[in-house]
């Protein structure tokens, strides 16, 4: 394929945006017969196909190659044509700087660019195209022209191509800017054709680059249709937060966090914008995820990883959270020339850029109240359903502004970055006395007999939604009044032993008790490990527990692990190990070590715990969490119910368990108006 | 049947025997109270029974005019209820009528369905402790004895063995051991010589004896012990018989666990101790138990200390009434020193350490021995 031996040679240019003509190889006739195979150099044509394997294999790949190159070449406003989803047309238009009609046939030469003229320039690519091959490919299979003029031309000129034959460049009538235009893509392969999907799927292809790129530049205007049918129409000099909600839906604006970070030092270090989802908005696949670098599409491991670890504990295993991330660095920083198709780059200090992100996004998550609510659970629309793309009419789904803002304010932190618990309101919630004894005489106050609560806000509440559900576009409620006077949370209802109902100035509040009490305990233990091990009791005579030969080998290695957390375990015979000491922890929760020592081996031999990993130590002190914590079924009293609650506030992530799981759902007054039909 | 009885009688009964009734259970009738009445010549008696198929008792009342003997099966908790709401009747009417039992009051008449009485499973009575190997034992020493040891039993342990108390018995003495794992209570007493005495070794239930010890009102009433293959069973005089069925399983080897040197002995006052080791633990908590026992030589005196991450710190120090050996640190879950310091009738206790690591012993008299494991303090 294209290795560097063969661009090598080439990477010379002109001038701006001109492309120069280049013969790379001897036009040797690869039709003459012979017998014994020979090495013998390919054809151009040839030559650009295998090329174009690389860098176009359908319409989207030449929506994409064309957009950076009218991006590249200045444009304010862009606007795409697509026939039949992209496979008999696709037309981007710019009013860019233009190209000379001297230069048009260079533009379809391959390894011809005006955006790198000396191999350093690779150290420092500011364009998004660099590689000079795009246009000579695609040309090797489609019908393409390129009609264009500059500002000082008096009209503007065209070139068609098809195949490797290129008319001369023509006087054509048409604005500043360059419109390309390619037909027919891969008339002349049928095995590639043969290869597309369905109009409709290819649209959907084309759409997502189309919708990426214009996410990364919202300076820059969009206008596409579809078959004659305008389905996008972005104005240009948009804000960045503009451009993303515009693309990915507004209606999710209540679910979105705004990160930024600002470290960008010339050389070194970055700046990052960026929106990312509430747990509850994330998806079963990774495409709610849009990364960029200065304006690039990219799909990097360093920045993937740091998002899903800032999410961990969040969000359920395999689910992505919704992430739209800008970073801007120098050119020098990152290397954009590690493949053809340019979504991976090198970033030369992966562990800032991995800090960066990770960092901010746990900021803005710790930072904010993710409870998820009942609409949220129930899904939004996919990003990429109609209503999420077309402004206008169509958009019925979009919130009230008052009731966004309602939500967009950020609920302060409760303590600062890298705070700690309050581990005395840990310790009481923790201590929970045994289940109280029921005696008929003295029934809680909380239980299901005692008169309901008021959850809906009456008058006297700042949260006069309830009462004036249609005066809210002209009367929006200033968010300091909501802060300043929030509903008491002081009434809590236990249903059936399992979950706890309360209210907050929100609406209501639905709390699954065991999955919010093992996650108070996790934060409290892991915290609790940092300082030291955990105190263990060791044991007048060692616990016996039955295990295969297999998990006795996991003893050593799980060794430093388990005196982190306070147990010491030695093989006791060729099937059974035995428990010296156990944490003094799990004993006052009444865990029996024989149980849990199975669990911590099984989970062992399943997932290969590594011990030094700190996700090992996650998952057994999630075990123990969950070990300690109430159990569904577990009566609680009045202020057991209320000590959970207010741990709610103090403790990090509380919105879910350490799986994952919500703690907490809320059904806000707007939704309760909703289910009654009130709005 | 038709009785009527003294309601406050009635209410003990009724009390003690709703402790062992199952509180949950998908046969109806173990959520049950049988209630028998009987005449002999002008003597009439009622007789209380209950069971969560693990343990039954028989518990019966003389405060009682019999007017027509039988039986009704009815709920345990609704005659519960009953009897402690109406306390301005001083007595109470109980008459049978099919499966249900009228209750009558002063001014109250209820009627509380029930199941026929042949329905409620068959438990042991008296007949049940004329079984082979028995024996019987004063209520005031058996009492001490369960009090003891039942403190220091496991709960819903896996290793079922160490959820009751073993006692043993041959012809000399009766012992009974229990432990958690992390701490052993044994206690024994002499009993009368008896060639005849064939050794016993049983576990039983922590449940049954905490039931027993509800039973032992009167410090010189007889309880005769019965056992059969897998039964315990206590009789007290005529009025009472609790059956328990025992637990399987072998109960560690516990002798191996006693200290059998020690290089540093205490003396001390259990009350000050008790108070001390109390106070240091108020700033403790669940995962930061320990209490720091630091032993000073040089001023006869042990320093209990506790600390606890973002809470607090306390410093206790107690004079010690003799000191034999060096200095010594141990931490020990302060729980674990009260709830056997509780325990002790002497003034006088003595601790036996041998190193941080190694097991202490609390002693007291001769007939008490109590072995904990100190904690890892971080």
């Amino acid at each position: 394929m294209a290795t560097p031996g063969h661009r090598g040679p080439h990477l010379h240019a002109i001038g701006p945006y001109t492309r120069r003509v280049a013969e790379p190889h001897t036009n040797t006739s690869f039709t003459k017969a012979s017998n014994a195979p020979r090495i013998r150099p390919l054809p151009a044509l040839l030559v650009n196909q295998i090329a174009a394997g690389e860098v176009v294999d359908r319409p989207a790949s030449v929506v994409k190659e064309l957009l950076e190159n009218a991006l590249d070449a200045g444009a304010s406003r862009i606007t795409v044509d697509l026939e039949q989803g992209g496979i008999e047309l696709v037309r981007v238009s710019d009013d860019g700087q233009g190209i000379s009609p001297d230069e048009l046939p260079l533009a379809i030469a391959p390894h011809a660019t005006s955006k790198v003229t000396e191999a350093g320039d690779l150290d420092r690519i500011a364009t998004l195209g660099f590689r000079g091959e795009a246009i000579a490919s695609i040309a090797s299979v489609s019908r393409l022209s390129i009609r264009s003029r500059r500002p000082i031309d008096t009209g503007a000129s065209q070139i068609d191509v098809e195949g490797d034959v290129a008319t001369p460049v023509r006087p054509a009538s048409g604005p500043i800017g360059t419109s390309v235009t390619v037909r027919n893509l891969f008339f002349n392969t049928p095995a590639r054709r043969k290869f597309l999907r369905t109009p409709t799927t290819e649209q959907g292809r084309c759409m997502d680059w189309l919708r990426d790129l214009a996410m990364a530049h919202p300076a820059i205007g969009f206008t596409v249709t579809n078959d004659g049918r305008r389905s996008l129409e972005l104005p240009p000099n948009q804000s960045p937060r503009e451009r993303v909600l515009a693309i990915i839906g507004k209606e999710l604006e209540d679910q979105l966090i705004e990160i930024s970070v600002d470290q960008y030092d010339d050389a070194r270090g970055l700046a990052l914008w960026g929106l990312v989802g509430l747990p509850s908005l994330a998806r079963p696949t990774s495409r709610s995820q849009h990364v960029f670098l200065r304006g690039r599409v990219i799909r990097d491991r360093t920045v993937q990883h740091a998002i899903a670890e800032a999410y961990r504990g969040l969000i359920e295993p395999g689910r992505y959270p919704t992430a739209v991330l800008m970073i801007e660095m120098s050119p020098e920083a990152v290397d954009v020339n590690v493949h053809p198709a340019k979504l991976e780059v090198r970033f030369r200090d992966q562990s800032m850029v991995h800090s960066a992100v990770l960092g901010s996004i746990r900021r803005a998550l710790q930072s904010r109240d993710l409870t998820p609510r009942l609409s949220g659970a129930t899904g939004f629309g996919s990003f990429n359903t109609p209503t999420a793309i077309l402004p206008g009419p169509t958009s019925g789904s979009i919130e009230p502004k008052d009731f966004v803002s309602f939500f967009k304010r950020n609920i302060p932190a409760q303590f600062g970055a890298g705070g700690r618990l309050s581990f005395d309101a840990l310790r009481r919630a923790i201590e929970r006395p045994a289940p109280a004894p029921l005696t008929d005489a003295a029934f809680p106050a909380n239980d299901l007999d005692a008169p309901p609560s008021p959850l809906a806000p009456d008058a006297s509440t700042p949260n006069a939604l309830a009462s004036h559900p249609h005066d809210n576009a002209a009367s929006p409620l200033a968010p300091d009044q909501l802060i300043a006077a929030p509903v008491p949370t002081n009434r809590a209802l236990q249903v059936h032993n399992s979950f706890i109902v309360t209210q907050d100035e929100h609406g209501v509040v639905i709390v699954d008790q065991h999955a919010l009490h093992e996650r108070v305990m996790f934060e409290y233990l892991l915290q609790r490990v940092a300082s030291g091990p955990l105190e263990s009791q060791p044991l007048l005579m060692p616990v016996l527990v039955e295990a295969t030969p297999e998990q006795l080998d996991l003893l050593t290695p799980l060794e430093p692990l388990l005196t982190r957390v306070g147990i010491r375990a030695e093989p006791l015979g060729p099937r059974s190990l035995g428990i010296h000491a156990f944490p003094t922890f799990l004993f006052e929760r009444g865990v029996d070590p024989v149980p849990f020592m199975e669990e911590i081996l099984a989970a062992a031999e399943k997932d290969g715990l590594a011990p030094a990993e700190e996700q090992a130590l996650h998952e057994v002190l999630d075990m123990m969490a969950c070990k300690a914590a109430v159990k569904a079924g577990d009566k609680m009293s009045g202020d057991e119910l209320q000590a959970l609650l207010d741990l709610r506030e103090d403790v990090e992530r509380s919105s879910n368990c350490p799986h994952g799981r919500p703690t907490t759902v809320r059904i806000t007054i707007r939704d309760l108006e909703r289910l009654f039909g009130r709005s | 049947m038709k009785v009527i009885c003294d309601r406050s009688a009635l209410l003990n009964a009724v009390n003690v025997v709703s402790g062992v009734v199952a509180s949950r259970s998908p046969r109806p009738q173990l959520t049950c109270v049988k209630l028998t009445a009987e005449k002999s010549g002008k003597v009439g008696s009622l007789t209380l029974s209950a069971t969560d198929a693990e343990i039954s008792i028989r518990l019966r009342i003389s405060q009682v005019d019999v007017t027509q003997p039988g039986e009704v099966l009815i709920p345990a908790d609704k005659l519960r209820q009953i009897v402690s709401a109406e306390d301005a009747a001083p007595t109470l009417t109980l008459e049978s009528d099919g499966d249900a039992c009228h209750i009558k009051g002063d001014d109250a008449h209820f009627k509380v369905l029930g199941y026929p009485p042949a329905d409620f499973p068959a438990i042991p009575g008296l007949e049940a402790t004329t079984g082979k190997a028995s024996f019987t034992q004063d209520a005031a020493t058996l009492g001490g004895l369960i009090a003891r040891t039942v403190f220091a039993t496991a709960r819903e342990n896996t290793r079922y063995a160490i959820n009751g108390v073993l006692l043993k018995r041959d012809g000399k003495r009766m012992e009974m051991v229990a432990t958690d794992g992390r701490r052993l209570a044994l206690t024994r007493t002499h009993v009368a010589a008896d060639k005849d005495a064939q050794p016993l070794s049983c576990i039983v239930p922590t449940k049954a004896l905490n039931m027993l010890t509800r039973l032992l009102g009167n410090p010189d009433e007889q309880v005769r012990i019965s056992l059969t293959d897998n039964q315990i069973v206590f009789a007290l005089g005529e009025t009472a018989v609790l059956a328990s069925n025992l637990v399987e399983g072998t109960f560690p080897p516990y002798e191996d666990v006693i200290p059998k040197d020690h290089d540093i002995k205490v003396t001390f006052d259990r009350d000050v101790l008790s108070s001390a080791v109390r106070r240091a633990a108020l700033l403790t908590n669940e995962e930061s138990r320990g209490v720091r026992m630091s032993f000073k030589k040089a001023d006869k005196q042990v320093e209990l200390s506790s600390r606890a991450p973002e809470m607090g710190e306390a410093e206790i120090r107690v004079d010690l009434a003799g000191f034999d050996g060096g200095d010594i640190e141990i931490g020990f879950n302060p729980t674990f020193i009260t709830d056997a310091l509780k325990v002790i009738p002497e003034n006088q206790v003595i601790m036996e350490l041998k190193s941080s690591s190694k097991p202490g012993l609390i002693k007291s008299g001769t007939d008490f021995v109590y072995v904990v494991m100190p904690v890892s303090l971080t």
